[in-house]
């Protein structure tokens, strides 16, 4: 959240295309195929899912800021980029990533907290004993204060120590008064961009973008309940008309919501300013397309194949 | 630097593969490498199975060479030591600030936040971070080597401490472009004191440990107010304000301007209410008139001694007018009235800046030859004898 974002160590190191991430991910999984054929997990939107719900499990027991949960997501989809997952333990990586976003964000928790409450939250998952007597057994790890610094350590290595991180929260405020957008748009675009971080698109796209992406959202979802038909064929509009402010009566015609002047004067803003329209489009539509996807989650399933995954990594 | 930061570098892919090659051999106290890296296992003797937590390393790479000599102790800061050292393998000189992990809270988050920070500022007027080292049970930030501090700077000078007037304006606006770039940048830095400005041989100045600084671009309510040395603290952090902002960095750049001048802390404080004290015996006690709102502070106290406010003249004799313009601007008691550093840089006293440096140029040559001359006269002296 400090320091600009275009010199920032975000834009510079963070910032990838959809193939570099194919490729950078490829390579993990070629390093261990075995591993990855023999312990599937979840798709990685689902995974994320788990990851967010654990972490404001977590996150609830404590005093933390949305943001700082927010930069812990950032770090854990960071690390699992240089980290194939199956190696890991999640529960420690969260707990730790946690720990570490809370130091970044100005709300520190202390460490036995963590720990504490880690365990009180997993334990009954039987993934993160906390009894010594589990501690011989090689596939699980027993969280404790000096295993939490020494993960932190190897957190804050694999990220090169750069760890500050930009959000779009800070775009959407800076956007409401430009914008003209009332408190339930703002809260819904909030949302919207407490959901983007089950995706990639903390990858892929510069943080603006993403609020951006997610005002559109959250202008278009209003009106209508359900109304994500529209919202796809707004974005289909945007995405076909290059000059936007001329042709806005064209997107009218596809999507009845546009007819709010606010739509309206938000498209006209897009259209006049430098931000990259065509990544909104593909931000907005890979947040729908994680909505669809989330339909399918169950706690229980990611649950069970991390589980498995841990317990086969043992074996092999 | 960019290029060894760069995750997809395969420099830094091979330091990451080190950073996870646990057997780690001891390693001569003196000696720090990248390789020597966080020792996870903490018995060497039973080789276990690859635990779960830890990515297995599937190349144990050799170790790279580079190290570093530690050489003499530099200083002791709030949280760790600094030595200076050398690079083994170019000789370039660095400082090495060694971070004492203490497992009750992990990495210390002032080491987090002034290593997070140091990767986001790069700066002509910010001492640079080069690289950080995990060993076993330390952190090891290196730096940029710089020879003094400013306040070793000065007291090496001779003169009581003072610095001529033209040192005074360079420094100030080296000062002020490493100030504006953290606050262009949202980072208040929070402790700026003589002795976290560091001076090299070229006379440049660099804004060093960031300790405490701050990001400062959501806003939080509360700000802690245990921050900035004492006489440098800014008369509203003394008054308990909880919501100050980059005016804090702009008044220590003024107490700093002064002492350059005298060689003597402007503001030498012994104790919260001695500092506000000391402060409004020169600046005038403020009132409600003069700082509405004033009364309403949590340190604010209704029985402040009441002193007029003093000509700066009177402390600083040798300062000229528009040096006095600036000094008064960053002095202001009120932080709204105080001058930003983007502001304070096109100030009319930095106007000859340039041409100065030019004539300090000239003279320092000249001395150099002078001194040359001395030096052939010598040996020519010894040479006969």
């Amino acid at each position: 959240m400090a320091a600009d974002f275009w010199a920032s160590t975000q834009r510079r190191y963070w910032q990838f295309s959809k193939e570099q991430l194919a490729e950078l991910r490829d390579k993990l999984d070629n390093e261990d195929k075995t591993l990855v054929q023999q312990c599937p997990l979840p798709d990685r939107r689902l995974l994320s899912h788990f990851f967010n719900t654990q972490l404001v499990k977590l996150g609830k027991r404590m005093p933390i800021r949305q943001q700082a949960i927010a930069t812990a997501q950032v770090y854990i989809r960071r690390f699992y980029i240089k980290v194939p997952i199956r190696q890991t333990n999640p529960y420690i990586v969260m707990a730790t990533a946690l720990y570490l976003a809370c130091k970044m964000e100005e709300s520190p928790q202390h460490i036995r907290v963590v720990v504490g409450e880690a365990s009180a939250v997993w334990s009954g998952s039987e993934h993160l004993p906390t009894k010594p007597s589990f501690a011989d057994q090689q596939d699980v790890i027993p969280l404790d204060v000096s295993k939490l610094g020494e993960f932190e350590f190897y957190l804050i290595s694999e990220m090169n120590s750069q760890l500050i991180v930009h959000h779009p929260y800070r775009t959407l405020q800076e956007l409401q008064s430009t914008l003209n957008l009332a408190p339930d748009e703002i809260s819904l675009a909030w949302s919207v961009i407490n959901d983007h971080y089950m995706t990639d698109l903390p990858l892929l796209n510069p943080p603006h973008v993403i609020a951006v992406s997610a005002i559109f959202l959250a202008l278009t979802l209003k009106p209508t309940q359900g109304g994500l038909q529209a919202t796809i064929a707004t974005a289909a509009a945007l995405s076909n008309t290059p000059q936007l402010s001329k042709n806005t009566s064209s997107a009218d015609n596809r999507a009845p919501d546009m007819t709010s002047n606010k739509v309206q004067n938000f498209v006209a803003w897009l259209a006049e300013g430098e931000v990259d329209i065509k990544a909104v489009v593909d931000c907005s539509q890979e947040i729908i397309s994680l909505y669809e996807v989330l339909e399918q989650y169950k706690e229980t399933t990611c649950k069970e194949q991390i589980a498995a995954c841990m317990k086969k990594r043992g074996l092999v | 630097m960019d290029a060894v930061d760069d995750p997809s570098n395969p420099k830094t892919a091979a330091r990451t593969k080190r950073f996870l090659s646990r057997r780690i051999n001891d390693i001569a106290d003196s000696l720090i490498s990248p390789s020597d890296v966080l020792q996870i296992e903490r018995q060497t003797s039973q080789p276990k199975p690859a635990r779960a937590t830890y990515h297995t390393p599937h190349v144990m790479d050799k170790r790279h060479p580079s190290s570093f000599q530690q050489l003499e102790k530099l200083g002791e800061g709030t949280y760790a030591t600094v030595f200076k050292g050398r690079n083994r393998q170019t000789g370039e000189l660095v400082a090495l600030k060694e971070i004492h992990l203490d497992s009750e809270e992990g990495t210390p988050s002032t080491a987090i936040r002034e290593i997070s920070l140091m990767k986001e500022l790069k700066h002509e007027n910010i001492v640079s971070l080069h690289d950080v080292i995990h060993t076993e049970n330390k952190l090891m930030l290196v730096f940029e080597y710089m020879d003094k501090d400013l306040k070793k700077f000065m007291d090496s000078r001779g003169t009581g401490g003072a610095l001529d007037f033209i040192t005074i304006k360079s420094f100030m606006h080296q000062l002020l472009q490493g100030i504006a770039f953290c606050h262009n940048n949202r980072v208040l830095h929070r402790d700026l004191k003589p002795q976290n400005l560091l001076i090299n041989n070229k006379g440049q100045l660099k804004l060093a440990d960031f300790g405490l600084a701050r990001a400062f671009g959501i806003p939080v309510n509360t700000f802690s107010n245990e921050v900035v040395t004492l006489w440098y603290r800014a008369p509203d952090v003394l008054l308990g304000s909880r919501t100050y902002n980059t005016s804090i960095d702009i008044w220590s750049a003024g107490c700093i301007m002064a002492e350059m001048y005298t060689g003597r802390p402007l503001f030498p404080g012994t104790t919260n209410e001695d500092q506000l004290q000391k402060i409004f015996r020169l600046m005038g006690t403020p009132s409600e008139r003069s700082w509405p709102g004033i009364s309403q502070f949590p340190e604010y106290k209704p029985n402040f001694h009441v002193y007029a406010t003093q000509d700066l003249r009177l402390i600083l004799h040798q300062i000229d007018q528009y040096g006095l313009d600036l000094l008064g601007k960053m002095l202001q008691l009120r932080p709204e009235m105080r001058v930003s550093a983007n502001e304070a840089l096109t100030h009319v006293w930095f106007r000859d800046l340039a041409q100065l440096r030019m004539q300090q140029q000239i003279q320092n040559q000249q001395q150099v030859q002078m001194q040359q001359q001395m030096m052939a006269g010598g040996y020519g002296v010894s040479a006969y004898q």
